[in-house]
């Protein structure tokens, strides 16, 4: 065979650094295309902060560059949470954070003027590209072909499941905590494998830095005694093993308490209890295997048995006695729900209201992971193969992400990285096998030979490669197809589902145009612009972080609901009389009430839609004032027209909501577009509230909470006076009419 | 005469008299009928115990436990219902407050479910005491619409709740003996089973293609929404309304239960056809036989998962993408 050029360049050892440089030079172009296909929301509106959490840390970022790292850790907010506050350094995770005011003070250092703004919106799709890096090591550790790490970083830098949570504008903490979940699991395998101190205590430092940054990392905590524990079943037990988990546990759990919002739960809380379980089991076995050593085969049979029992049983009794007793915690309720699915929406309404706790449907896992859910499998099959120490990681992996995603939507985030990780195991499988180009098998594949019979079934017989082309180019062809598809996939989903900042909406004009609709910042700098600097703020708790952020107003509840009781304020006060709320909004200091409406426009995430389990959480609390019956019809519908029952249409944000609504309609045409129901003739009353501010498309209603009246009156006849309307009593009496004869 | 007009008097105070005696007795002559379970009225008896004057609370689950009426949520709620009436009968309660637990089905009780204008079932009426300590004025009964299962505790929390203040006797489920034993004798059942068939079972535990089985199938059914309709409890399929079946539900968050089977059984071809393409294939020592498994394998994943674009096609409406066959 003659040398050709490419030949020089391919082979020995130039051959293997032109490897390198392809590799270097593909990574970087697969995080060029991670960071850009996030960046729809930044071309298509602007660079804003999308949705509601990342306000919050938005808000906390800048509080965190303005006072200093000191202040932040003592922060106290008085602007939220009127009138108790909140005790936001001890309550928050704050790697976000400060990696972002890290990032911030080094630019400023390098004398690059950046708005703290920019940093936090472009922060999830910079760290997308340090993921998919860390998803090509992870991946490579997996794999002897090295074309699967490749691919694994190209699938994981622009799978929609993943960049759902990470497109510019989501400033949240699940923006570094994938990048912190993928290179801590990386960190381990190469722990596990190398039985390094070094390794492990790098993935206790990662881990610690993971506990900083998202309540997930429970995931972490519980994934990696899990992945010891099977090995230890399995009758792995290895010096290696030892080492690494010892000293993961040990520095990772030290490293976790530092966090005041996380403090002594690793060791009281049941959620770390597994963890804890295995680091004394693991004591054991060494121990056990240290004895076997040095006693002989039968009398270290029955101690080994004596042993395990005691063992078991003081465990047990300790585990119950404690939990009896309250020294360590029962299951935090979130938590909880993952396992028996109906507690939630028994005990926790708060937890059953957030949509992200709603169980997934099938078409989500695969509008999130298109072809690769069904690589998935075939790439966890190609685990059993060779069945080393890390494909158990990725085989336990993959079967409880999958199980968390079926429960949680929002779990689907952390099936992402194993899904693949599988399927690229799978894929580059199928590659090596057929793009080979010279006949026969493929010799770097051939590196796992294993016929014995413990193997699986079908790789037993011996490999003997792909021998016509035509096979070849037709498994090439169609898997250039899939991978086509899946990039047009990727781009769509992204450009349609997960780029909308939801604090700015677009929409269609008949010509085709696009139409802003951006009520919500309208609504907000009104606030900002018009109100006194410590006017409270009422809304409902979704739009708290936004109120705080935005129009920097105090409110009441916001998105952290650590206060189920004061939700519960909030929800009795608009599910209520005006009689009954007015007292709750005045010694709450409210001084301005803001409700969402959609009806004008369509816009279905409004209050009415919500106002449920607003009525719900109250009735929680206050059974007997609030009861979710009284707002459906005598048929079980939930009505907001003629039909709508009389506690509906007397509750405080029924009246808010659709208040002068019908004067936009000529009469008795009034239409609710969300609901699709034609509205009464008249507009609710208010007496205690006046209307302030209503945003264009009527998105945000704003109202003002009257003082009391200068004459003692109370509201209603006040307001019956200004109208001209004569006295109540004057047509209260009645009966029949006597002739007065004196 | 008058000795008629006495006759008569008596004979008119006698069934009052009667009546007052009996009235006081009420609560008592009702409580000795059942002394743990709640009572079993019909339309007569119903009357009665819930006539005024009453000196007691009474609590009356109108139900339709019966099979026939296919009122799944009675027949679910029956035990429960029976067990808030035992743990009320046998606890300790404050001086004074007397309260009856009674049933009345539907099947002897047609006339007051009629009168009270009821379409379903079931449905708790707590009557308070109109005379005694903890009279109330209002008389009229508290109603408990069942929206949905409830556990006894629920209902229990909800009628305590409507009771004057003070110690009620608490909820106590009785401890299921029998499920106890019977746990405990499978379990060592199992392990002994498990000892003697040791050296039979163990290959089969440690074999590699058993767990590898067991994790897709776990993979599938979890990826394909199972847990969905565990817990929103989706129908299996449903009607189109013209008469057939429509296997796929329609909208985006929404499934029927054959929908997930469907696409489970889907995942599970492509998944399956990867797995040959990658592994038995380069294994086929003959070439012939090599090119042709190529090419069925190679069109079963284009087959299928054009297919699989197809069905969610139809699930997402505005979804742009498809592969040629379907």
């Amino acid at each position: 065979m003659a040398e050709s050029p490419l030949d020089v360049l391919l082979k020995g050892n130039s051959g293997r650094t032109t490897r390198g440089l392809l590799r270097i030079i593909i990574l970087a172009t697969i995080a060029a295309a991670a960071v850009s296909s996030r960046l729809f929301s930044v071309i298509r509106f602007e660079s804003i902060i999308h949705e509601f959490d990342p306000w919050f840390n938005f808000r906390a970022t800048k509080y965190l560059v303005q006072h200093g790292f000191e202040s932040f850790w003592d922060w106290f907010d008085d602007r939220t949470w009127h009138p108790l506050g909140r005790v936001t350094g001890g309550t928050l995770y704050p790697g976000l954070m400060v990696t972002s005011g890290v990032i911030y003070h080094i630019l400023r250092f390098l004398t690059i003027p950046v708005d703290i703004r920019n940093i936090c919106v472009l922060l999830a799709p910079g760290f997308s590209g340090l993921t998919a890096l860390a998803m090509y090591f992870l991946t490579c550790e997996m794999a002897t072909s090295p074309s699967a790490g490749l691919l694994a970083a190209a699938f994981m830098g622009i799978v929609p499941g993943y960049i759902s949570r990470s497109v510019a504008g989501s400033y949240d903490n699940e923006a570094i905590a994938i990048f912190l979940l993928v290179f801590t699991f990386f960190l381990w395998i190469k722990a596990v494998k190398n039985g390094s101190i070094m390794w492990g205590a790098l993935a206790a430092l990662f881990y610690g830095y993971m506990v900083s940054a998202w309540g997930g990392y429970v995931f972490i905590t519980n994934l990696i005694p899990l992945h010891v524990f099977v090995l230890l079943c399995m009758g792995r037990y290895s010096s290696r093993i030892y080492i690494s988990y010892t000293t993961w546990y040990a520095l990772g759990t030290l490293a976790s308490m530092q966090i005041p919002f996380v403090g002594f739960l690793p060791i009281r809380n049941s959620d770390h209890m597994s963890a804890l379980g295995v680091f004394g089991l693991i004591q054991l076995v060494a121990f056990a295997d240290f004895v076997r050593g040095f006693i002989p085969g039968k009398h270290f049979q029955r101690l080994l048995t004596t042993m395990i029992i005691v063992v078991f049983g003081v465990a047990f009794v300790g585990l119950v006695v404690l939990t009896v007793s309250g020294v360590i915690a029962p299951w935090s309720g979130r938590f909880y729900s993952l396992w028996d699915t109906g507690y939630a929406k028994i005990h926790i309404p708060i937890i059953a209201s957030v949509s992200e706790h709603q169980p997934t449907a099938w078409p989500a896992f695969f509008f999130d992971l298109n072809f690769l859910i069904w690589l998935f499998p075939a790439g966890v099959y190609m685990c059993f193969r060779d069945l080393k120490d890390e494909h158990v990681f990725v085989i336990i992996y993959s079967v409880l992400a999958s199980y968390f995603a079926g429960v949680m939507v929002r779990l689907m985030l952390t099936l992402t990285p194993i899904v693949c990780v599988a399927a690229a195991l799978a894929l580059s499988t199928i590659l090596d096998t057929y793009v080979f180009a010279t006949n026969g098998p493929n010799p770097r594949a051939k590196v796992n030979e294993d016929t014995s019979s413990e193997g699986l079934r079908s790789a037993r017989k011996p490999d003997v490669g792909i021998t016509s082309y035509l096979s070849k180019a037709v498994m090439t062809s169609s898997v250039v197809v899939y991978l086509l598809l899946f990039v047009a996939h990727c781009t769509w989903v992204t450009s349609n589902a997960y780029s909308s900042p939801s604090v700015v909406l677009a929409s269609r004009m008949p010509d085709g145009s696009q139409h802003i609709i951006d009520d919500y910042r309208e609504a907000y700098y009104w606030l900002r612009q018009n109100t006194a600097h410590n006017a409270k703020i009422m809304s409902w708790w979704d739009y708290g972080y936004q109120i705080g952020g935005m129009a920097d107003r105090p409110t009441l509840v916001d998105n952290n609901t650590w206060n189920n009781t004061h939700i519960a304020t909030v929800g009795k006060a608009m599910s209520s009389r005006e009689e009954v709320s007015y007292p709750i909004l005045r010694q709450h200091d409210v001084d301005y009430v803001l409700v969402v409406f959609g009806g004008l426009l369509g816009y279905s995430g409004d209050d009415i839609n919500k106002f449920l389990w607003m009525v719900r959480i109250a009735e929680g609390i206050w059974p007997d004032e609030v009861k979710e019956r009284d707002f459906f019809t005598a048929r079980g519908e939930y009505r907001v027209d003629d039909e709508a029952t009389p506690t509906m249409r007397n509750s405080l944000m029924y009246k808010m909501s659709y208040h002068n609504f019908n004067a936009l309609f000529q009469p008795g045409q009034a239409v609710d577009r969300v609901r699709g129901s034609r509205l009464p003739a008249e507009s609710p009353q208010l007496s205690t509230l006046e209307e302030a501010f209503t945003s264009e498309n009527w998105i945000i209603r704003i109202y003002k909470v009257k003082d009391l009246d200068n004459l003692g009156r109370d509201h209603n006849t006040a307001v019956a006076f200004d109208k001209g309307n004569k006295r109540k009593r004057a047509t209260k009496r009645k009966g029949p009419r006597v002739l007065r004869t004196e | 005469m008058k000795l008629f007009n006495l006759l008569v008097s008596i004979l008119c105070i006698i069934p009052n008299a009667f009546c007052t005696v009996a009235d006081s007795n009420k609560f008592e002559r009702y409580r000795s009928l059942s002394r743990s379970a709640p009572i079993e009225l019909t339309d007569s008896s119903y009357e009665e115990i819930t006539s005024k004057p009453r000196d007691y609370h009474v609590a009356v689950l109108l139900t339709a436990a019966d099979a026939r009426y296919g009122c799944i949520l009675c027949r679910e709620f029956q035990p429960e219902w029976e067990l808030i009436a035992r743990s009320w009968n046998k606890g300790s309660k404050p001086d004074g407050l007397q309260m009856l637990f009674a049933t009345l089905d539907f099947s002897d009780g047609k006339g007051t479910f009629q009168k009270l204008m009821l379409q379903t079932a079931p449905v708790l009426l707590v009557f308070p005491p109109t005379v005694g300590p903890f009279a109330k004025v209002d008389d009229t009964p508290l109603r408990f619409d069942f929206s949905g299962p409830i556990s006894a505790d629920q209902l229990y929390t909800w009628i305590k709740r409507h009771l004057p203040e003070g110690p009620k006797p608490p909820l106590v489920r009785p401890i299921n003996y029998m499920r106890l034993v019977s746990v405990v004798t499978i379990l060592m059942g199992a392990v002994t089973l498990f000892t003697v068939l040791s050296p039979y079972v163990l290959p089969i535990v440690r074999n590699r293609n058993m767990w590898a089985a067991f994790s897709l199938i776990a993979i599938l059914l979890f990826t394909s929404g199972h847990m969905f309709n565990h817990i929103r409890k989706v129908p299996y399929v449903a009607g189109d309304g013209r008469g057939g079946i429509s296997y796929f539900a329609g909208g985006f968050s929404n499934q029927f239960g054959m929908e997930t089977q469907i696409v489970a059984a889907i995942y599970a071809v492509l998944s399956f056809a990867t797995i040959a393409l990658a592994m038995k294939v380069p294994r086929i020592a003959d070439n012939k036989a090599q090119q042709v498994a190529v090419i069925i394998w190679g069109s079963v994943l284009l087959g299928m998962y054009s297919f699989l674009l197809n069905v969610f096609k139809t699930k997402n409406g505005g979804y742009p993408f498809f592969l040629p066959p379907f």
